[in-house]
């Protein structure tokens, strides 16, 4: 069975685009999408909005927006890193930004990948599919 | 245009840039957290650094939905569009392409304006090789005659060095585009006092001497996109490299017979005013 793929994305536009990528690079991965970092974080912890989900079935890889409302990209990939259960599960960043600074605390906070959104649809599709590529088939996930 | 002499923060503080530093800002905040780091200037120009990032930043997400969904609607309907309408959807497509460019330049001449510099020595030969190398690839069917004179070293940062040898020698071939044939040379002397004097010519078009206090001019242009004029923004990146790097950069020319830049840079930490320090 093919695990979820959690992205985590407040722009709709952004949101489609994404689909339409692992559509066009025959990703067939379920994915859940998250408008907000709180909701992500509750979606993974199974709390909330979220409190019916078995926490223990992790995603296969978290796609994560930087700029986010209510609890931002950054404090998300934290509380990823902080607790046992999700202290492994990969997480890309995938974002418009390509400050220094963004970069730097992304992987000062444990992030596994990070990828500027490209503006060029081919060029978008073809970074989705590569970390598509990567993460779901190439590379080998810890067994829980 | 940023103030050269200005030093930036810590200048002589040893830590490698980044790690620890600014992570604890951005936890917890949004954005706006990073206005907090210190960055060199007054307050009227980080200010101004900081809208060029939001800037550059915010609205390549929009543009993002408009180059995509324009591709996508080319995609899906394009055997019910007439040729116009197909012409519409590759303007649109330009347009964002152009714009795109435009966002990159604004957000590399904020940083260079602001970046901390990491002087060192730089094999500025081998970096115009690599910079040459990657225009070719970009332009695979270009025809193109460089010559590079080996050995030639700078003190400096050696990412702001590469940006701008890439906005020069971008330059150089863009405007060789019509020329009979692409002819880039690359050549410098260091001097007495350990500068760098590297000299960039090329054979392409050329620009109009009258207008040349508006070359190193952000949004300045000579040239209309037809005869391969971009934003505008490139060689004010590249001088503002230069400035920060206590150098010069200065370009001369003839219309149909190229141009040549002269770009002088600290070639040794001694030839730095601050004796190696930014």
């Amino acid at each position: 069975m093919h695990k979820e793929i959690l992205l985590v994305e407040d722009n709709p536009d952004d949101v489609e685009l994404t689909r339409l990528a692992f559509e066009q690079s025959r990703i067939a991965n379920k994915l859940v999408v998250v408008g907000d970092g709180a909701a992500a974080l509750d979606y993974l912890f199974a709390r909330g909005a979220h409190a019916d989900r078995d926490p223990s079935q992790l995603p296969s890889i978290v796609l994560l927006d930087l700029n986010l409302p209510k609890v931002d990209g950054r404090e998300v990939l934290q509380a990823i890193r902080a607790n046992e259960a999700t202290r492994t599960l990969p997480v890309v960043v995938l974002t418009t930004s390509t400050e220094p600074f963004d970069v730097e605390a992304s992987y000062a906070l444990g992030v596994n990948s990070y990828i500027q959104k490209p503006v060029d649809f081919e060029q978008f599709v073809w970074a989705v599919k590569q970390v598509g590529l990567y993460w779901l088939v190439l590379n080998h996930p810890r067994t829980a | 245009m940023q103030d050269p002499n200005v030093i930036p923060e810590s200048a002589d503080d040893p830590r490698p840039l980044p790690a620890g530093k600014g992570v604890d800002a951005s936890v917890g905040g949004n954005a706006f957290a990073k206005v907090a780091q210190p960055m060199p200037g007054d307050a009227t120009t980080r200010q101004l650094q900081f809208f060029a990032e939001a800037v550059s930043h915010d609205l390549r997400a929009p543009l993002r939905s408009i180059e995509s969904f324009s591709a996508l609607l080319a995609a899906r309907a394009s055997d019910d569009l007439d040729d116009t309408s197909r012409d519409y959807l590759a303007r649109i497509r330009n347009a964002a392409g152009r714009m795109s460019s435009l966002l990159v330049a604004i957000g590399e001449l904020s940083y260079v304006g602001r970046a901390e510099l990491k002087p060192r020595p730089v094999d500025i030969s081998l970096m115009a090789e690599w910079v040459i190398a990657e225009l070719q690839e970009s332009d695979p069917e270009r025809a193109a005659e460089v010559h590079i004179q080996p050995g030639l070293e700078a003190h400096g940062d050696e990412r702001l060095l590469k940006l701008l040898l890439a906005q020069v020698l971008g330059n150089a071939w863009k405007f060789s585009a019509d020329a009979a044939q692409t002819r880039i040379d690359v050549t410098g002397e260091t001097d007495v006092a350990g500068r760098l004097h590297l000299t960039v010519r090329d054979a392409g078009s050329g620009f109009d001497m009258r207008y040349a206090d508006k070359l190193f001019e952000p949004f300045q242009r000579l040239h209309g996109p037809e005869q391969g004029g971009g934003h505008g923004l490139g060689l004010a990146i590249a001088l503002c490299i230069a400035e920060r790097h206590h150098g010069r950069l200065s370009g001369k020319s003839q219309p149909g017979h190229g141009s040549t830049f002269r770009i002088e840079l600290p070639a040794a930490p001694a030839a730095w005013p601050t004796n190696g320090n930014p």
